[in-house]
């Protein structure tokens, strides 16, 4: 066991009968389960944890709380890792940060001598002349901004997000947020309770004797049912209040009626020359190190404080075997410190610290005196400077007002379901905490409905116990004495002459000393620095504290792993239910919005072959599909459509595209007339939830009677298409599927396979062709009935390839490929479906004025040299300038020409006009072909 | 946007769980004037205050419906059915 490690206390918190053996910078160091990696480093006699961000100045422990910079170490290749709380692990490999070849011979040290070159904002002011140098400069700056090194491999944690719903949210677990979880349980509330740290008690965990003391108050919490996340950090408030927490597992969100802030406080380091020398502490640090780890950090400690709370830290380091001097900053003390045998300096401060790579002693004088006492030291405790954590609260909308007996900004004018105790509302004593948590927690708990008599009576009398507390505080000056670096921000690296600096070039505030300087921007996000820049901004503009307001509090309030706010990779996809079959058939597979669907099986020409000459299968269950019924089902169709349905007979299908009211071409599909009062209307596959929120919209909106039912993963779909279609039919069903039974446009329910079906002749790939909707659970079984029954038929699986082929050679539209936002039916060649003598429908207004108007652009068919196939996008160019673009193009083996479909001005939908198509730097010749390209009439798929 | 919306149908619910359809509008119809197509199509009021809006609740009953929401606090005052809107608008 290494020397520096005390025997057993009653306050430790580490296992030694499980011994834990970590790898820091390739030194072994032996601990124990309970230790962190911060502790362990204690233990090991690492006093350099890393080094500093900008002139690379060695750091050691300074918080032990996971607030500083100092101690970022990267732990398994995760970068920035806070030694300090992170737990030890068997076999956990730790290095040091911003340090080559090591922490202690950083040979970037040199930097620190030569930072009167790098003054804040230096990177807008220096090797810009001549223009050259700054490209030079900037990738060597860049290569050395930045902590830690960001992991090279793929991230595989599971990272949960959790939604929490709770009467009343409690945020931190010290003595204040357990009193108030507790008085608002035991009233009946549920209640949720955030911690950060992974054992709750706050700053009991330090104290002599507090962490019994902590373990009552938890196991009263959860006695009474509160549930308390560990571990878990609140990082911001957002509207609501929600209130989002993260531990390394999940992202919370957690909406509760009311919340309490139980913050605390953060301790806070002074400022004076080499203020950041390792082995300069703040007390909760030491309290820790010295009562929980058991670890003695120093063997001569001079402790300054302005309090009485220093002196506690101070006796449990002379217990544990240390020298102790302490050095405090009131004139008098009163007659409660007996203190025997610290003989406590009065009236005096800490001037400067000596020391290169940690403390070796430091100046003790009278506040502003031009020299002082030197005292060795290896140890310095900087003791009671806490600030109150409003920053949680200030995202909440509450305001901060200074206040001279805490000499701290305390939360005022909470919004009605916020409520604030402890340390962060100004309680500086652990009874006072408590009560003042109590308080909120019943005051939370009957504002949620969970009163009673005997409870305000108990409000009343807390609220007399919760006054104010604690001596009023003292400030140590704002800056030592003499050279040196004086650090008010550890993260940047940005001292206090820097920031008077700043100052007189007129970055005068708070808010622009932050932008400019960085203050308050780093790692700690304001929790080791805001006061002392504050103080100093306030200094060098003449202001008091009170007048220098801390800058806005906004999230992250804590760090936050990148992957926590990412969450879980997790993309819809969506199979249809003859997925296997496909797979099993060799598919390849293509993204269809959603949906997973085979692009082509052996190659898409073959495919297309297929289909012209005998038969072809393919897979269409994904199209939307609805039904729509009721007494007025087709007042509704009349209305979301062009079209006209109101005369349509049951059985037959019809083409149409619905239109938003500016005319513009939303979606087409078909519409098959199923009885009086129901129709089945399919939609495209990518729009099928717009379009159920744009019909159910309409439907809420005119109040008809009548239900719109998404019925698109209920039902399963094939189209079979291809002269030999009906042969397959006629061997796949009983039913009679004859041209006269089951004529072109007309739809049939009949069983196909043995299976309940709906049977449409429609003709997207321009061929006899049968669509066959089923239920989706039937799905592989009508697929491999239609191959077995298509096998002598030479019948082959198509993919959507072979079907966009299919398509374009028949010029049919794809609605979202060949239209956009602004496209009517009227230039898309579709006009043919609008009927402006019906009396309203989505659009008319917008196309009386279009038709009046006339287009100015058409969708043409065009074909080309089949030597070459343009990319859909193309220009079309008129002598040399754009006037219009290729929407669709492909090779077509069937007619032997590349083919497509293009937007050209509306004069040139002449039959056989020549236009030029450029990509890139190549002009093809194209011919505009108005009719279909393949069975131009229509016989085939009427046949 | 993290604020409960009370679907008339299902209750309390978070904001995400729905769709916004924007504020109420008057649609023009067949007869409408070439401003008052333009209007409706293209100009909103943007109301700073309480206005009456379209919410579906896309993630629960797929329900269209109606709310009056402050547009300074999200508060929602209240939701009801289009068919309600005669009776309480």
């Amino acid at each position: 066991m290494s020397a520096r490690r005390l025997p057993e206390g009653p306050d430790e918190a580490i296992l030694r009968d499980r011994p834990v053996t970590i790898e820091v910078d390739s030194k072994l160091i032996h601990c124990f389960e309970g230790d962190t990696v911060g502790s362990a480093m204690a233990v090991g006699g690492i006093t350099i944890t890393g080094r500093s961000f900008k002139y690379h100045r060695p750091r050691g422990l300074q918080c032990m709380t996971g607030n500083c910079p100092n101690c970022l170490v990267t732990v398994d290749g995760i970068p920035n890792v806070r030694a300090c709380t992170e737990p030890v692990r068997g076999a956990m490999k730790v290095v040091r940060q911003n340090a080559w070849p090591s922490v202690g011979a950083d040979i970037h040290g040199w930097l620190n001598f030569w930072s009167f070159m790098m003054p804040p904002g230096f990177y807008y002011k220096v090797f810009h002349r001549p223009r050259w140098a700054w490209h030079a400069v900037e990738p060597l700056i860049r290569s050395k901004a930045g902590l830690g090194f960001a992991p090279e491999e793929e991230d595989h944690r599971t990272r949960e997000r959790i939604s929490l719903h709770a009467d009343v949210l409690v945020v931190g677990g010290g003595p204040a947020g357990l009193a108030a979880a507790t008085e608002a349980a035991s009233a009946g509330a549920n209640v949720v309770l955030l911690e950060q740290r992974r054992e709750a008690g706050g700053h009991l965990l330090g104290e002599p004797g507090g962490r019994v003391r902590a373990a009552g108050l938890v196991s009263a919490a959860t006695d009474v049912g509160v549930k308390l996340l560990s571990g878990t950090a609140a990082f911001g408030v957002f509207d609501g209040p929600i209130v989002a927490g993260w531990n390394p597992d999940a992202l919370y969100r957690i909406r509760a009626r009311h919340v309490v802030f139980a913050t605390g406080a953060i301790e806070q380091p002074a400022v004076f020359p080499d203020n950041d020398l390792p082995g300069i502490m703040l007390s909760s640090a030491v309290d820790l190190l010295v009562n929980r780890f058991r670890v003695l950090p120093g063997r001569k400690a001079v402790v300054l404080t302005a309090s009485d709370g220093g002196y506690g830290t101070a006796e449990s380091l002379q217990r544990a075997g240390a020298s102790v001097r302490v050095v405090d900053l009131r004139g008098e003390v009163g007659p409660t410190p007996t203190m025997a045998g610290l003989a406590p300096v009065l009236g005096a401060t800490i001037l400067r610290a000596h020391g290169r790579r940690r403390v070796r002693a430091v100046e003790v004088g009278p506040p502003g005196a031009s020299g002082g006492r030197k005292i060795p030291c290896d140890l310095v405790v900087l003791a009671g400077f806490a600030v109150p954590s409003t920053n949680l609260l200030s995202m909440t909308g509450a305001k901060v007002e200074f206040d001279d007996h805490a000499q701290a900004f305390l939360p005022v004018d909470l919004p009605p379901t916020v409520h604030a105790a402890g340390a962060v509302a100004g309680s500086r004593t652990t009874d006072g905490a408590i009560t003042q948590g109590r308080l909120a927690g019943l005051e939370a708990a009957a504002a949620v409905g969970h009163g009673s008599a005997a409870a305000s009576e108990r409000v009343g009398l807390l609220r007399l116990q919760a006054a104010a507390d604690g001596d009023p505080v003292v400030l140590p000056p704002e800056t030592g004495l003499g050279k040196g670096k004086q650090f008010a921000c550890l993260c940047m690296d940005v001292t206090n002459k820097e920031l008077k600096f700043a100052v007189e070039e007129g970055f005068d505030s708070m808010e622009l000393l932050k932008r400019y300087t960085t203050i308050t921007m780093g790692p700690c996000q304001g929790k080791g620095c805001m006061l002392a820049s504050q103080r100093l901004c306030g200094k060098a503009t003449g202001h008091t504290l009170a007048e220098t307001r801390p800058t806005t509090a906004r999230p992250p309030w804590t760090p936050v792993e990148l992957g926590t706010l990412a969450g879980e990779r997790r993309s819809p996809r969506k199979e249809t239910t003859m997925h296997d079959v496909h797979v099993d058939a060799g598919a390849e597979f293509m993204w269809a919005a959603d949906w997973r669907r085979p692009h082509h099986y052996s190659t898409p020409g073959r495919e297309v072959e297929a289909v012209r000459q005998r038969v072809g299968l393919i897979d269409v269950s994904t199209l939307g599909k609805f039904r729509v019924k009721g007494p007025q089902a087709s007042d509704l169709l009349e209305r979301l459509y062009p079209n006209r349905f109101g005369d349509m007979k049951i059985g037959r299908v019809r083409y149409g595209a619905m239109l938003n009211d500016e005319g513009v071409i939303l979606d087409d599909g078909t519409v098959c007339r199923l009885t009086e009062d129901e129709f089945f209307v399919t939609v495209t596959t990518g729009n099928t939830a717009a379009l159920e929120r744009w019909m159910t919209w309409w439907l809420a909106d005119w109040g008809l009677d009548l239900r719109v039912l998404n019925v698109t993963a209920a039902y399963a779909a094939v189209n079979l298409g291809g002269p030999d279609s009906r042969k397959v039919m006629e061997k796949l069903t009983d039913a009679d599927v004859s041209k006269e039974a089951v004529p072109y446009m007309g739809c049939v329910p009949m069983d196909v396979a043995g299976v309940p079906s709906l049977v449409l002749r429609i003709g997207f790939v321009g061929e006899l062709s049968y669509e066959i909707h089923f239920p989706s659970m039937y799905g592989e079984h009508v697929w491999d009935a239609t191959m077995e029954a298509g096998e002598e038929f030479g019948i082959e699986p198509f993919g959507l390839e072979a079907q966009r082929i299919l398509r374009l050679e028949k010029q049919h539209v794809l609605v979202g490929q060949d239209t956009d936002a602004e496209s009517d039916p009227y230039e898309a060649g579709l006009g043919w479906m609008v009927k402006l003598d019906k009396p309203d429908f989505l659009g008319k207004r917008a196309l009386i004025d279009l038709e009046a108007a006339g287009p100015a652009e058409r969708l043409v068919g065009w074909t080309a040299d089949p030597s070459i196939v343009p990319p859909e996008g193309s220009s079309v160019v008129h002598e040399g300038v754009w006037v219009g673009r290729v929407t669709s193009a492909r090779r077509s083996a069937t007619t032997g020409k590349t083919v497509g479909l293009a937007w050209v001005p509306a004069g040139w939908a002449q039959e056989g006009t020549h236009f030029d198509i450029q990509f890139g730097t190549v002009t093809i010749h194209a011919t505009v072909a108005l009719k279909p390209f393949y069975d131009p009439e229509g016989t085939r798929l009427r046949s | 946007m993290t604020f409960v919306i009370a679907c008339p149908n299902c209750g309390p619910r978070e904001a995400l769980e729905f769709s916004f359809g924007g504020e109420t509008t008057r649609r023009a119809g067949p007869e409408a004037s070439e401003q008052e197509l333009a209007g409706y199509l293209f100009f909103r009021d943007n109301v700073m205050g309480r206005q009456i809006e379209w919410w579906l609740h896309r993630d629960g009953c797929r329900k269209w419906f109606l709310a009056e929401r402050n547009t300074m606090t999200n508060q929602i005052e209240r939701t009801f059915w289009p068919h309600e809107r005669g009776r309480t608008a």
